[in-house]
């Protein structure tokens, strides 16, 4: 039984991964409308620099209990590369979409050899400092604690998200320009730069995910590229542009995942393809998703 | 394009690489296999993206459905006829293709994309899943074939890639572009092009417009898996990985490469493709993020591709002259 | 004079909204009928039910006797009935000769056809040529449809439906956008073009009243939902009560 729940404890801290580049996702297409094959990068982008940065502060004496902030500190110094990647997709605006997809695959391809180049081929990990946080115990039941902070930094965060699109006026623009770009123009709204605090903000979260994950998996180069996967999982069965959906559709994905090992180890990844493909049949706009032409 | 304008291409092109094996290395002439075999794929690729307006980012499936047929085929089953694998591959592409194609046709665009990207990572998981069946991430062996009847036991591996099977393949994408070439050119090509062009209005003017995306997506099947098997014929092994997303993704940069709007698009892409790839890879390990940069500089400056760029300069050399 | 086209007791609802209410009209052989109303009275819908794209909560709507509750534009093309849109509706990268094949091939039957060459089939080629040179359209055969004028695009989009040989055409104002002056000359186009290519009926839904009153047979208008009238258009026009309800001011005024 509590092997049962040790698992589940799992699926949800993936989940809480999940959730946060599902999150930088479901923004940049609801304001921008592109779907960003490269959010396995940022991803990736992350993890490895969240190594070098942690492996960098503790030669300088830095706690191993400043890990935590350590890590999502390192993810938001990222946050530099969001700008001009804009920039760069500024171009295939208002394109057909395949132009779109194709333009991030480039990035994806690029980005892949920019690791290899900064961190090379063989795969990274953080030591297991993590630890230092302990293990919470109930029973037989036992979750690093660390996982536990990780789980409640993506609940913060989503708590944050929801606050801030839903209360700030900020958020409110972000919302209006999603839902009728020409009427915010009109209103004298400076959507390019709307467009550029969104997207760097998606890569963001991208990036702490990326380097929240590292103490407990290595930094690869597949990473990145299996990632997207399982990122467009959650936003097709969340609802592509819903928060909410990607809040739901992460649990889904990381739950299925965790369960799937325990009962149907056989198809473990193909339930995943099965439910996205049963979501894209039967309610092709997601579980939140609004319909849209 | 014109009718005459297009047999010129057809017949230089053709006779060009006729010529090939004469003039390059074998080196050379051994990596112009896969270039056929992406060349067929992509053709029918173009069927589907180019004339009828569907982006399938999942079909390096079919491409391994070709190559796992193959192996079956002639790795299981022992049968020697490459003509009969091919023609077996092609109609069980085609079997598997109707149904994933009839719940994927109902959407276009951007849910296209995410279905067919599904339907592949699913056939992916598969091929690893039950490696009993498939070999795992190992594979299946794929071994050599006669071709029309013939074993030529005297040529090794290298010869026989670089001379027999060099022009065996060459005249199966003869084969494949005339056929291609009437299909997109009958009255059911045009009715796929008004299905690209306007959905909608199509509909008004009689266009089972569900059925032909319907028809389009299993004929592009056929060709995925015509290409599949020579590429597995080729290495003799049925590899994962080759349908793996990101593989999916490199046929649609070679359609792009090349350039969609044309007919010939398709095969210029994957010759350029595969001979960039090559020279990128013995020039920098780096190869990857040198593609990358040229498909956005495609994407962004010249979204018609190289067939685009050498209709233009036609033009106006054209234009030039009067 | 046989039915072409015919609403029996059609109501249509959208959830609570009641959209049309037990609507009855016909169209019959050699009839222009003008579906006229203000914003709002139920007119798109009952193109659409005529079109298939809908089928009534209640009541049949009939085509040549048959029920088309819900079939679709697809099934209705080859059953023999077009529609021309309000917003001009063309395929931007095909030629003239292109679009109207298209429909010269539904008609034809050969869409099936996977290899024979369109190039070379003269009763298609014929049959294009024909179509265009009603609309004037035959020496632009080669143009890219996106190259044309607003006119010509609009031209096409006609010829296309013309080019399936329907029995009844469905216009939904065919001359929105176009200048008063060249209103009557596309009206009479059209309805020349539609004798001489064999259409049976013509419903026009029109908000032009000058229009309506100089080409239809009869003029059927709807307000909320339901047919306050069913007349021809000299009785219609002498009934001022009636055009204050549909266009709101008298006519002369």
């Amino acid at each position: 039984m509590s092997a049962f729940a040790n698992i589940l404890a799992g699926g949800v801290f993936h989940a809480a991964v999940l959730f946060l580049v599902a999150a930088g996702l479901q923004l940049v297409f609801g304001v921008q409308k592109i779907v960003n094959l490269a959010c396995g990068s940022f991803y990736a982008l992350g993890a490895y620099f969240g190594i070098t940065f942690i492996n960098y502060t503790t030669q300088f004496g830095i706690s191993p209990w400043l890990i935590f902030p350590g890590l999502i500190i390192s993810g938001i110094m990222l946050g530099f590369i969001g700008p001009p990647i804009e920039r760069i997709l500024r171009s295939v605006y208002g394109r057909d979409e395949s132009f779109q997809l194709l333009l991030t695959f480039a990035l994806v391809l690029i980005f892949q050899d920019v690791f290899k180049f900064i961190w090379g081929a063989n795969p990274r990990s953080l030591d297991s400092a993590y630890l230092v946080y302990g293990t919470l115990r109930a029973g037989d039941f036992s979750i690093p604690v660390y996982n536990l902070l990780v789980i409640l930094a993506a609940i913060a965060i989503a708590g944050g998200l929801g606050l801030f699109l839903q209360r700030t006026n900020y958020g409110r623009l972000l919302r209006a320009t999603a839902e009728n770009r020409a009427m915010a123009e009109a209103l004298g709204v400076d959507v390019r730069r709307i467009y550029s605090t969104v997207f760097t903000l998606g890569a963001v979260l991208g990036t702490i995910a990326g380097a929240l994950v590292v103490p407990t998996a290595a930094a690869s180069l597949d990473m990145a590229i299996e990632f997207v996967i399982e990122a467009f999982a959650v936003v097709v069965i969340g609802g592509l542009g819903s928060m909410r959906g990607a809040l739901v559709g992460a649990l889904i994905v990381g739950l299925i995942r965790a369960l799937s090992i325990v009962f149907f180890p056989e198809l473990e990844v193909l339930a995943i393809y099965l439910i996205v493909i049963g979501v894209l049949i039967f309610r092709p706009v997601g579980l939140f998703g609004r319909s849209f032409a | 394009m014109t009718i005459n304008s297009a047999t010129l291409t057809a017949l230089i092109g053709t006779a060009a690489l006729a010529l090939l094996p004469l003039v390059l290395p074998p080196y050379y002439v051994g990596l112009m296999i896969p270039f056929f075999g992406y060349a067929i794929a992509l053709l029918g690729f173009n069927l589907l993206f180019g004339y009828t307006g569907l982006l399938s980012f999942g079909h390096a499936m079919f491409l391994g459905l070709g190559a796992y047929g193959a192996a079956v085929m002639s790795g299981v089953f022992g049968v020697k006829s490459f003509e009969l694998v091919l023609l077996a591959v092609m109609l069980g592409s085609a079997v598997i293709a109707l149904p994933i194609a009839f719940l994927c046709a109902r959407y276009v665009g951007i849910f296209f994309g995410m279905l067919t990207l599904a339907f592949g990572m699913l056939f992916y998981s598969f091929l690893f899943k039950f490696y009993h069946l498939t070999g795992g991430d190992s594979g299946m062996r794929v071994p050599r074939m006669n071709i029309l009847g013939l074993t030529f036991e005297r040529y090794n591996k290298i010869e026989f890639l670089a001379g027999p099977f060099y022009y065996y393949c060459l005249g199966l994408l003869v084969i494949a572009g005339l056929v291609m070439w009437r299909i997109v050119h009958s009255p059911f090509g045009l009715h796929l092009k008004t299905i690209r062009d306007n959905a909608r209005k199509a509909e008004y003017l009689g266009v089972h417009v569900h059925r032909f995306r319907l028809a389009a997506f299993v004929i592009s099947a056929a060709f995925g898996a015509v290409g599949g098997a020579i590429l597995a014929f080729r290495v003799g092994l049925a590899d994962p990985e080759l349908v793996y997303w990101t593989q999916s993704g490199q046929l649609v940069f070679m359609g792009v490469l090349g350039g969609f709007s044309n007919f010939f698009g398709p095969i210029i892409g994957a010759l350029t493709y595969t001979l960039l790839q090559d020279q990128l890879q013995s020039l920098t390990e780096y190869w990857r993020s040198m593609l990358g940069v040229i498909l956005a500089l495609i994407v962004i400056g010249f979204p018609e591709g190289i067939a685009g760029l050498a209709v233009d300069l036609r033009r106006r050399l054209a234009r030039r002259s009067q | 004079m046989s039915l072409l086209l015919e609403a029996r007791n059609v109501s249509k609802s959208y959830g609570v909204f009641r959209a049309l209410e037990n609507v009855n009209m016909t169209v019959s052989e050699n009839e222009l009928v003008s579906v006229v109303g203000p914003n709002g009275a139920g007119k798109t819908t009952l193109v659409n039910l005529f079109t298939g794209l809908l089928s009534p909560t209640s009541g049949e709507v009939l085509f040549m006797g048959k029920s088309i509750a819900g079939v679709g534009p697809v099934v209705l093309a080859d059953r023999g009935m077009a529609r021309a849109f309000q917003l001009i509706q063309i395929f931007p990268k095909l030629t003239v000769a292109e679009t109207i094949a298209a429909a010269v091939v539904s008609q034809q039957k050969k869409r099936w056809r996977l290899v024979s060459q369109l190039s070379s089939d003269l009763r298609i080629s014929e049959r294009v040529r024909e179509v265009a040179e009603i609309f004037g359209l035959d020496h632009r055969l080669n143009t890219v449809a996106a190259s044309l004028s607003q006119g010509e695009k609009k031209l096409l989009d006609v010829a296309s439906a013309f080019a399936l040989d329907p029995q009844v055409i469905l216009f939904d104002e065919p001359t929105s956008g176009v200048s008063t002056s060249d209103k009557h000359a596309i009206m009479k186009t059209l309805i020349a073009a539609g004798k001489i290519a064999g259409v049976k009926g013509i419903v026009l839904v029109e908000h032009d009243m000058d229009l309506v009153a100089a080409y239809s047979s009869r003029i059927i208008a709807l307000a909320g939902g339901r047919v306050l009238a069913d007349l021809p258009p000299d009785r219609f026009f002498s009934d001022p009560h009636l055009i204050d309800t549909v266009i709101g001011k008298r006519k002369g005024h």
